[in-house]
């Protein structure tokens, strides 16, 4: 009777097998490798990561499967990962299986590649394509790509800038777009008088409201690097004329009133629902992103292009900017063929061919090159105000955010002192002061622990 | 024999039960034990540890006013949603225990939020919120009151979030229906032999009786909130101002943005202790309120 209660003692081995069998197979489920899109056994995988969706995600296939027409040694297999991509990632690379190749575009060069996350470019180029690089890449894709000498990101799409304006609006409020003011104080004194308000709504067209101290900073002739000096500098008198100036402008309307007005609109729209198509902004700033986006979504719309003015003493064209990046992971398994896709991609092995690559996407080329080729200047000729954006890339003054390790940590801390110098909480040189406090206690915390930074 | 027997009933049970454990010691105890190791090193998860002493401990409390503010942020969060949830809960659970036709159906409209994903529900209050478009505005409106900008204004914001807590109160409200259920009801015949109205029942026999389940509904609120980070990732990042920085909103950035893990691990081990510190305080008060007798 005890043996038949307690189960069948006789056959332990075969519960022992039956345990053994649940967790194989709940191994295998959970650590399986992932089935492939490899469809060519003969040649090497490149596996490509990347966080495009929806209709860019077809762009993006696109052109991983004209690179795979293009040679027979190696396949990139494009994975999509739109949310999460950069945890997803630094648990591959730890565990060993990272991309060969994956797409950023948010700060993390000087991050990742400080921690080793990321193998030098340099390392799989030979030198005649970094001779070619660094004579040929635009100013501004060379620095978002280096860290520290070396090249760990190449650009495959660089992000720029610029005023996008109604005429119509200005026509309607006395101006005439084809005199637009030349300096940052005309373009601030128009814009006042392009607000539009209701009794009723509050206000209902805003004419010109500045932000991001990052950008606005290099535009007053300052920004939180210095280039020269390769440090990081906080309480400049640029940056502080660069803060008042957009503390003055949202105080005016009043900061709640602002981000009332903002709320009841969808700026973050990728289609029809930008605001700027509606007439809710006479002139505002935005990237080159929105041609591409209008000629889609508002083919009829009576827009135009214009690089931001400077101030007096100013920066002309300068500004802060990011870009489509495509890096290798240390530990990628082929980097000769992430490179090789790289440079297929970027335009580096053949500047002309790439043109129709980056026009497929409506992005900014890598060289100068790529932007004299026919495909590219028919691009620009079918949409007259992209070039703006192509004008802006051989300036100087376009900047990236500071490239130190900390780089998320300072992103961070200047649009958290911006932040609070426009909602009132501090004054601006308090905001200044207190993120240069910041950052000195970030500073003295790195060098307690080891870290090799300078202190600003 | 018998021994034998039993010998392999329990070998049998850990077989079955080995891939829990595994799973167990592998990716929770595991970690768990390593991240008291690394919360004494510079770490950036993917170059080899480095021994800092308590390097980072003492940058916690000496230089990073970001880490006061977001403990006080928790602190507040969890002194105020914790009671808010426990009342609310509570009153819920007795307005659902009422005999009336449909009841059920009511519960199930109740308790159905709390199911509802993070992620999802953050994105209906972004609109819910919105100071322009939003449904608490627009009813506001009706009434000649121009409402705030709730998540956009850092006075308003960590109130919202707030507010946005007792959306899934539904969770612990059956747990309090439960323990409705299980009040004997012979105590009630007794208070109602002796003269008691409905409240001298509730505040004699009910909360008394319910004293179990909303101390381990207390216990489950005060851990959960000082490890509240969804909502807050979501709709504010933090902001407005580091109004609503989170303390695992912090420790998240930390070590998956600035890549601090050796920091991070310091953060988490603080956070430990102060659970592990608040919970036993609030066991040893047990003795003096929770009532297990019935």
């Amino acid at each position: 009777m005890a043996d038949e209660v307690a189960g069948n003692p006789k056959s332990p081995f075969r519960t022992v097998i039956m345990v053994v069998l649940a967790t194989g197979a709940l191994a295998w489920s959970t650590f399986a490798p992932t089935a492939t899109h490899h469809v060519r056994p003969g040649r090497i995988p490149i596996r490509y990561w990347h966080s495009w969706s929806a209709e860019w995600q077809i762009v993006v296939e696109d052109i991983c499967k004209e690179y795979n027409q293009s040679q027979d040694k190696y396949e990139v297999i494009p994975l999509s990962i739109p949310n999460g991509a950069e945890a997803k990632f630094i648990m591959g690379a730890i565990g060993g299986d990272p991309p060969d190749v994956m797409t950023r575009w948010d700060s993390v060069i000087p991050t990742w590649s400080d921690s080793g996350l990321l193998k030098p470019i340099d390392e799989v180029m030979s030198p005649a394509e970094m001779r070619y690089f660094r004579a040929n890449a635009y100013p501004i894709a060379q620095r978002l790509g280096t860290y520290r000498g070396k090249l760990f990101g190449v650009a495959i799409g660089i992000n720029a800038s610029a005023l996008y304006i109604r005429p119509s609006l200005l026509e309607a409020g006395g101006y005439d777009p084809q005199k637009f003011p030349q300096t940052y104080e005309g373009l601030v004194q128009m814009g006042r008088k392009l607000d539009k308000f209701s009794k009723s709504r509050g206000l209902t067209q805003l004419g010109f409201m500045p932000n991001n101290l990052s950008g606005m900073s290099v535009l007053f002739g300052g920004g939180f690097y210095d280039w020269n000096k390769r440090k990081v500098q906080i309480e400049t008198p640029q940056n502080l004329a660069a803060l008042e100036a957009i503390v003055a402008e949202q105080r005016r309307l009043g900061y709640e009133n602002v981000i009332r007005f903002n709320a009841g609109l969808n700026t973050a729209s990728s289609s029809g629902g930008w605001p700027f198509i509606g007439g809710a902004y006479a002139v505002t700033i935005d990237g080159q992103w929105r041609v591409e986006q209008l000629r889609k979504f508002a083919p009829k719309l009576d827009y135009i292009t214009a690089p931001i003015p400077p101030p007096k003493g100013g920066r002309p064209f300068g500004w802060v900017t990011n870009g489509n990046f495509m890096v290798i992971p240390k530990g990628a398994k082929h980097p000769d063929g992430a490179w090789d896709f790289i440079r297929f991609w970027s335009g580096l092995g053949n500047p002309a061919r790439a043109a129709h690559l980056f026009v497929k996407g409506g992005w900014l080329p890598l060289t100068p090159a790529t932007a004299a080729a026919p495909d590219y200047q028919k691009y620009i000729k079918d949409n007259p105000q992209f070039k703006t954006f192509v004008d802006l890339l051989p300036s100087a003054n376009l900047q990236t955010a500071p490239p130190v390790a900390y780089q998320q940590f300072i992103v961070d801390r200047i649009t958290s002192a911006e932040d609070r110098a426009v909602r009132g909480t501090v004054s601006p040189q308090e905001a200044l002061k207190t993120l240069q406090l910041d950052l000195q206690r970030e500073l003295m915390r790195r060098r307690q622990l080891g870290y090799g930074d300078s202190l600003p | 024999m018998i021994n034998r027997h039993r010998i392999r009933n329990i070998l049998t049970g850990y077989l079955f039960i080995a891939p829990w454990l595994l799973g167990f010691f592998a990716f929770t105890a595991g970690p768990f034990l390593q991240s008291v190791f690394f919360s004494f090193t510079r770490y950036n998860i993917i170059s080899p540890p480095v021994w800092v002493g308590t390097a980072n401990y003492q940058a916690l409390f000496s230089q990073d006013p970001l880490f006061w503010k977001s403990l006080r942020i928790t602190f507040s969060y969890a002194l105020v949603a914790v009671p808010l949830g426990v009342v609310a809960g509570v009153t819920l659970a007795l307005l659902l225990n009422a005999k009336v036709f449909g009841i059920s159906v009511y519960r199930t409209i109740f308790f159905l939020p709390s199911i509802v994903p993070s992620v999802a529900t953050s994105m209906v209050f972004i609109w819910i919120l919105n100071p322009q478009i939003g449904l608490v505005n627009g009813i506001l409106r009706w009434f000649g009151i121009v409402g705030p900008a709730w998540l956009a204004d850092a006075r308003y914001a960590f109130w919202s979030l707030v507010l946005m807590a007792m959306w899934g109160v539904g969770g612990s409200m059956v747990i309090y229906l439960a323990g409705l259920k299980d009040i004997p009801i012979y105590l009630y015949e007794a208070a109602t032999i002796d003269g008691a109205g409905p409240w001298l029942k509730m505040i004699k026999i009910t909360l008394p009786m319910l004293t179990p389940v909303i101390f381990f509904n207390l216990v489950m609120g005060v851990i959960g909130a000082f490890q509240y980070f969804t909502n807050a990732y979501i709709i504010t990042a933090g902001g407005p101002d580091d109004s609503t920085m989170f303390y695992a909103l912090y420790l998240f950035n930390r070590a998956w943005k600035y890549l601090d893990m050796g920091y991070a691990s310091a953060m988490a081990w603080i956070l430990f202790l102060v659970v592990v510190v608040l919970t036993t305080g609030l066991m040893k008060t047990q003795k003096k309120w929770v009532h297990y007798g019935g």
